[in-house]
């Protein structure tokens, strides 16, 4: 199967570019020419610490109890009540088989974008520090825990005595398995979730409802959102399970099931970006290029859990429904009052919950409108609803935590000065006709300049 | 695709092909790549338009991508690669419908790739080439018009010109004329893709007619590092369009990155020395659009010519579209990012080019007249290249002029002038001041 080890590099490699730059860019180009920087910074930051932690414990968390994974086959390590694995069995890879090195960089890839979703729900406003704090703690009692639950053996996998088997008990295992393709509810709606508590927690941005915050650069955005679209490719197809240990077995299904997902990949996205700009255009007038960025990704993340259980004519379906879903929810925000900034709650949440949801509706094989009854619903919603109960319980203990020891806020000051400047020390641009022409010295002084140029004009 | 040099060789692809990991793996990358082209494309039309359209000129590709995409799995598809109907013409079109019966995959089809992969990977391609049709209408196209011409279009011409060149008779299934009947060579796309843009996009700049002020203000690119960009996008993605198209990991996808490689490189010499030579100046505008030159010119080519023929190929392209752009401002054709100039031109020379370059010891296996071969291949170059070219004029031109006289296909020219990007999508690309939302005051918050 050297054709499949050489698709998971490449598909390891993709799913981190979607962290970095293409999320760096597709959330930097949403906030203000201010805060871009910050933005960038959130996400290359979660690439660096969750990289780190994921070598030295993630895998091992999430992974080490299951005999294939184990440093010794025969010897699997322990998990705890099915929630975790123990996280130091093979700590910092130590002993791990070489042949599972592919699946800890894959995995390793998802735990970082995971983790940097979260930030678009808090932009403009948070310290640097609280940030980096907040990621290797978050990571550890939410992400390890629950791919652990869905794709370690865990509770929300079809394991016995896990809660599809506490619901329909089949013969030793769960009767009808939960479908996860690619991480619904361990990715999407687990950063979802952590953005509503976190954006609950800190509050909103100085100004949020009553100022116009309109994205800075929409270029930017839309760049980040075909890169996140190429990256994706690696996210769905590279999450091929193989039910069979027989090589030919294994390349019949390699080369039949990629093509299904690829295909549905790119149908939801391409039917989710249509159904966002027809709402828009019904109920605003106009089809916006961030309606089109943001329907991408909205499609992109409804297929997740879906990609390989659905006919392409079922991923047009659930694609318009994630668009069309996914655009109103975004308005949501405004008349609640919380401010999920660049919309983490409306597209992953709201469209990580029609993915895992529609799976029960859509599935081809055990799907209610393919005429299979509505036992598979009933599972894909209770594991939904056990993935936001645990999400929500971890971010609000450690963004707590974090609010009442070294606080999240910058000082208002800093935050309407901008986040950039405040933070890093730097500003993301320098397009002034005589910027670099004379000796002003510090960046601060052409500020000022500018300042006192549109008070006088 | 594949399978040109035993068509040339006159053997019929065997019906039964065994499944490879390594053939399939390549070609999920491929695919991706070929997807990646379409925001490539729309960072270097966005950067080549003025700050003021540059969100339309993006979303024109965004939205083309999602409509042909969607048509292409209902009907598209179906029509160019279903069994024939209509003498070479066009396939079934109700055979694959939603392509439900690809979705249980075979381990034993006629490709060593997942069918249902190869049908999407050629979807790619018509969203390429739908994409890059509106360069031609910049600043000015309703954006409602736009998504419904390029799927009418989608389904009237490009389908059927894809079943004419890429479709491949084998046994149980008739394909199309020009890949079976006439031999035409075109290895990824020269006339499908590149021809059929160009000409679609010059039937459409008449029917649309010129932007305001054509001829007579400066229309200057706003952002030439978004255009770098787009063209570096662009000849990462060509990869997997040109040497995807093999659908096989194996020599021939060897050979044919080299050559991509060649040609991308040399185009940017050819335009270049034009610039330099004529203008006085070698500029960055020339360098992202000789590279793009002479990666058009090698798409039809790219199995034919050995690493030489490549290079001679990219550096001709680059120089002769370099020349071609300027025609437009005779002609008075408001041919706004160059289509025709880069696309048809470029098309024109690679696809002739099989002809005249064509080495016996590439994957396609034919000799060029400057490799002592016959000048039959030339002819049957010429006779695909105005067959398309002729086809995709006309049909381009009644469907655009069925959308301009029901919907209407131009803005108001006030609105046009005060910037589209405002009044279609509500938008604005830019707010780079360094105050911008800070603070009330200023900007009258």
């Amino acid at each position: 199967m050297d054709g499949y080890y050489s698709w998971m590099l490449i598909s390891a490699s993709l799913v981190l570019m979607m962290t970095t730059p293409a999320l760096a860019l597709f959330y930097g180009g949403m906030s203000r020419t201010k805060s871009v920087l910050n933005m960038m910074m959130m996400s290359f930051s979660a690439t660096g610490i969750v990289g780190l932690t994921y070598v030295l414990w993630g895998w091992l968390m999430s992974f080490s109890s299951l005999g294939w994974a184990a440093a010794d086959p025969q010897d699997p390590g322990w998990d705890f009540a099915t929630l975790f694995a123990n996280p130091f069995d093979q700590f910092g890879l130590q002993g791990t088989q070489p042949a599972n090195y592919v699946f800890v960089a894959f995995q390793l890839t998802f735990a970082v974008i995971t983790a940097a979703l979260i930030s678009g729900a808090i932009a403009d406003r948070v310290k640097f520090s609280a940030w980096i704090v907040f990621v290797p703690i978050w990571i550890t009692a939410s992400y390890f825990p629950m791919a652990h639950m869905v794709w370690g053996g865990g509770f929300l996998s079809n394991a016995a005595g896990g809660l599809a088997d506490v619901i329909f008990s089949g013969d030793g295992s769960a009767a009808v398995a939960p479908i996860d393709y690619a991480g619904g509810t361990v990715v999407h709606i687990n950063a979802g979730v952590a953005g509503l508590v976190l954006a609950l927690i800190i509050g909103v941005r100085r100004g949020f409802g009553k100022e116009p915050m309109k994205p800075h650069n929409l270029t930017l955005t839309m760049i980040g959102a075909g890169l996140l679209w190429f990256g994706w490719f690696g996210f769905n197809a590279g999450s091929i399970v193989f039910t069979s240990t027989k090589e030919s077995e294994m390349i019949t299904q390699f080369t039949t099931e990629t093509g299904l997902v690829w295909i549905n990949t790119t149908t939801a996205t391409c039917a989710a970006m249509i159904g966002w700009l027809v709402v828009e255009r019904v109920r605003d007038g106009k089809a916006t290029s961030l309606g089109a960025a943001s329907g991408v990704v909205a499609g992109l993340v409804a297929i997740t859990p879906a990609c390989g259980a659905l006919s392409p004519l079922g991923a047009i379906g659930l694609g318009l429904i994630a668009g069309a879903l996914c655009a109103l929810a975004v308005g949501l925000k405004f008349r609640v009052g919380f401010d999920d900034s660049l919309d983490v709650v409306g597209v992953h949440l709201v469209g990580g919950l029609v993915g895992t949801i529609g799976v029960g509706l859509f599935s081809t094989s055990t799907g209610l409108l393919y005429g299979a009854g509505v036992r598979q619903l009933i599972v894909q919603v209770a594991v939904a609803l056990f993935a936001v109960a645990w999400s929500a319980a971890a971010t609000l203990i450690v963004g707590l935590g974090i609010k009442y020891s070294m606080g999240w806020r910058i000082s208002d000051e800093a935050e309407l000065d901008g986040i950039d400047f405040a933070e890093h020390g730097e500003s993301a641009y320098e397009f002034g006709s005589r910027s670099g022409a004379m000796v002003h010295g510090p960046v601060a002084v052409s500020r000022q300049t500018t300042l006192q140029e549109q008070g006088s004009s | 695709m594949c399978y040109l040099s035993r068509e040339q060789s006159g053997l019929m692809t065997p019906l039964v092909v065994p499944t490879s990991a390594g053939d399939t793996a390549w070609l999920l990358i491929s695919a991706a790549l070929v997807l990646l082209m379409a925001p490539g494309l729309a960072l270097f039309y966005g950067g080549l338009v003025r700050s003021k359209s540059v969100l339309n000129m993006m979303m024109m590709t965004f939205g083309a991508t999602a409509a042909v995409l969607v048509v292409w799995v209902l009907g598209g598809y179906s029509i160019a690669f279903g069994d024939d109907v209509a003498g070479g013409l066009m396939g079934n079109p109700m055979q694959h419908f939603g392509l439900s019966d690809l979705v249980s995959g075979k381990a034993d089809s006629w490709l060593s790739v997942p069918v249902i992969l190869f049908a999407l990977f050629q979807g790619l391609f018509a969203v390429i080439t739908g994409a890059l049709i509106s360069g031609a209408i910049a600043d000015r196209a309703r954006f409602g018009a736009w998504m419904v011409f390029v799927s009418v279009w989608t389904l009237v011409v490009y389908a059927p010109v894809a079943h004419w060149v890429f479709d491949f008779s084998r046994e149980g299934h008739t394909g199309g004329w020009l890949a079976n009947s006439v031999g035409l060579i075109d290895f990824a796309g020269g006339t499908a893709v590149e021809v059929c843009s160009g000409a679609s996009a010059l039937a459409l700049a008449l029917v649309v007619g010129r932007r305001v002020g054509f001829g007579r203000d400066p229309m200057r690119p706003h952002n030439l590092t978004l255009v770098m960009l787009g063209a570096g996008l662009l000849w990462f993605g060509w990869f997997g369009f040109n040497a995807g198209s093999a659908l096989a990991a194996n020599h021939a996808a060897g050979l044919i990155f080299a050559t991509t490689l060649c040609a991308g490189a040399a185009g940017v010499l050819g335009w270049l020395a034009v610039e330099r030579v004529r203008d006085g100046h070698a500029t960055s505008l020339g360098a992202a659009s000789g590279m793009v030159a002479g990666l058009v010119a090698i798409t039809p080519s790219c199995a034919s010519v050995t690493p030489i023929g490549s290079l001679i190929m990219g550096a001709s392209a680059g120089a002769i579209c370099a020349w071609a752009i300027g025609l437009k401002y005779r002609l008075g054709v408001d041919d706004s990012l160059d289509v025709v100039g880069v696309h048809m031109v470029g098309g024109i020379v690679g696809t002739l080019g099989v002809g005249l370059l064509g080495s016996p010891l590439a994957p396609t296996a034919v000799a060029g007249v400057l490799y002592g071969g016959a000048p039959t291949q030339l002819g049957r170059q010429a006779i695909g290249v105005v067959a398309v070219l002729a086809y995709a004029f006309v049909m381009t031109f009644i469907v655009g002029k069925v959308i301009d006289k029901t919907m209407g296909f131009r803005i108001d020219p006030e609105h046009e002038v005060s910037g589209i990007d405002l009044v279609v999508h509500a938008e604005t690309a830019y707010d780079l001041h360094a105050t911008a939302g800070a603070r009330s005051g200023p900007f009258g918050h």
